[in-house]
């Protein structure tokens, strides 16, 4: 067996272990039918109290976020904000989870690749995010009697598939970034806040300042959000939304080459140092 | 007396470990920041027409959306310590393995999720300073000398929800995954309470639920004395109330707690989780 399909055997192990995990703490998934529910319609009912059903309100908020429909604007970003949530909680502290478990240093010793344990336990995330649409749509369907036509469905998933690869990213840049920190929690909460109020999550990115606006839109989530709003709610079309695409794979590339080196250097740094077994 | 000197010193042990965490001192300024004060801030805002908050004002009688999100606020972080700050760091203890030690001091366990109470409200107190301070300075709040005068409903609300924290702790020391309940509980009865929307807009099937809570009253006669918001009923009719399920809630959760404190004994579970 050559060393990539060896790499490759590896990598599909540690996805296999995670997800036997996830399989071992089933009241997980609870939270998976119950946050993507009531989170975001507690913010449509935050929506009704500040429109207050006046037109000119509704017509202020078309203007600022491109649709009248407040309901599919704050699903499509609590979509996002669980991702996120899944996201670094789970694939972003997975190396520290090594790390505490004892385990880590028995991975590193192993031959595999690097790569295996920084990107393998992305692989987990992609199950609970799926969960999180479906429940997202049945619940836009059933309590707000939202259906979105089939074609724009499946242009938005296009467009979240599309945009795996750089959440994938996101994820292990901040797997390898944590292993520099003691707590981790705090820092989940500081990171993910940075994207909630970036992003456009429950509120049109419109609304930020320029400065904070320039920063929005180097974040792949945000271009990720306003792409599946604007297919959903605008009728664009993959085509129309084809530069923001490549913008976010682009931005994939880059996340994933810093990721690495983020990686690299700190395993150089924990050789010397003998950090690994700390914590 | 001795009981008093005892939650006072829990209090104090339960202000200088959380003190020694710097990161978290500063998240629970953060974290309601960013979860909730500036989204709500800037969503409110997108609806607003030539700066003035119109479709607030139609829902509720006020136009003033920082004071509307500040008070709500308040009242969410009271249930917040209820749930987190006292009722799940008895769980806490529990799963450090000091509940027993503790317990088998001669201060009354009660006095526990009091001196809990007391360090909670100290974490809370300096958070909302520097909320409304932040709120002050960066998102146009405005503090009026009228808001005082709803001083005493915060008070009721804060007996109510030592109350209901009993009650809480009394579940969270029988159940083993206490984490999701608290989490979603915290979240349901902030929603319930009307801390984000007037309880008005939820489906009339649960505004029952949310007419049983004390804090909803609270929220209510605070938003209409602070910012002249229209009530959901006669004031004085909404502080009666408001103080009779005060009254009901603080012995409903002692009873609650003892009886969850006598289970764990006959079942010997203070050690398990």
């Amino acid at each position: 067996m050559n060393l990539f399909a060896a790499d490759a055997r590896a990598f599909l192990a540690a996805a296999r272990k995670e997800l036997r995990q996830q399989r071992r703490y089933p009241t997980l998934f609870l939270g998976l039918f119950f946050w993507p529910v009531l989170l975001p319609a507690s913010w449509v009912l935050m929506g009704h109290a500040y429109s207050g059903n006046d037109p000119q309100a509704l017509a202020a908020f078309a203007e600022r976020a491109g649709s009248t429909n407040v309901a599919v604007f704050v699903f499509v970003g609590y979509a996002m904000y669980m991702w996120l949530s899944s996201l670094l909680w789970g694939a972003g502290t997975a190396l520290r989870q090594e790390q505490l478990r004892g385990s880590l240093e028995a991975v590193f010793v192993t031959p595999a690749s690097r790569l295996v344990p920084l990107f393998g336990p992305g692989v987990a995330v992609l199950l609970p995010m799926g969960i999180i649409f479906l429940v997202i749509f049945a619940t836009l369907w059933l309590f707000f009697g939202v259906v979105p036509p089939l074609g724009a469905i499946a242009q938005s998933a296009v467009v979240v598939a599309l945009g795996i690869p750089s959440l994938y990213a996101i994820g292990a840049l901040f797997a390898a970034s944590v292993l520099r920190f003691g707590e981790v929690g705090p820092i989940v909460q500081l990171i993910r806040g940075m994207f909630v109020l970036a992003c456009g999550i429950t509120f049109p990115v419109a609304m930020l300042p320029v400065w904070a606006q320039v920063w929005a839109w180097l974040m792949p989530p945000t271009y990720i959000v306003d792409d599946m709003r604007r297919v959903l709610l605008r009728g664009a079309s993959l085509g129309d939304v084809a530069p923001d695409i490549a913008i976010v794979l682009a931005l994939a590339g880059v996340t994933a080459l810093v990721a690495v080196a983020v990686f690299r250097y700190l395993e150089t740094s924990a050789r010397r140092s003998g950090m690994l077994g700390r914590f | 007396m001795g009981e008093i000197r005892a939650a006072l010193a829990i209090a104090r042990k339960d202000i200088r470990s959380f003190s020694r965490y710097r990161v978290a001192v500063v998240s629970t300024v953060f974290t309601p920041l960013y979860q909730f004060v500036v989204p709500a801030f800037l969503f409110g805002a997108a609806f607003a027409v030539n700066g003035r908050a119109a479709g607030l004002a139609a829902t509720l009688g006020t136009d003033d959306l920082p004071g509307f999100i500040f008070l709500g606020g308040l009242i969410g972080g009271l249930i917040s310590i209820a749930f987190w700050g006292i009722a799940f760091s008895l769980r806490t203890e529990m799963d450090t393995g000091t509940l027993e030690p503790s317990w088998l001091t001669p201060t009354h366990h009660e006095t526990f999720v009091i001196g809990r109470a007391l360090g909670s409200l100290f974490w809370f107190a300096l958070s909302q300073v520097a909320l409304f301070g932040l709120g002050v300075w960066l998102l146009g709040l405005h503090l009026r000398l009228e808001m005082l005068l709803a001083l005493p409903a915060v008070l009721c609300a804060i007996f109510a929800m030592v109350g209901i924290a009993y009650l809480l702790a009394a579940v969270v020391l029988l159940i083993k995954e206490a984490n999701f309940f608290v989490d979603t509980m915290q979240f349901v009865v902030g929603m319930l309470s009307g801390t984000a929307f007037p309880v008005t807009l939820l489906p009339g099937v649960v505004q029952p639920l949310a007419f049983a809570l004390p804090t909803t009253y609270a929220v209510d006669i605070l938003r209409a004395q602070a910012l002249g918001a229209r009530p959901l009923f006669d004031p004085v009719l909404e502080y009666a109330v408001l103080i009779g399920l005060s009254l009901v809630s603080y012995p409903l959760g002692r009873w609650a707690f003892a009886r969850a404190e006598e289970t764990m004994r006959r079942r010997g579970m203070l050690a398990q989780y």
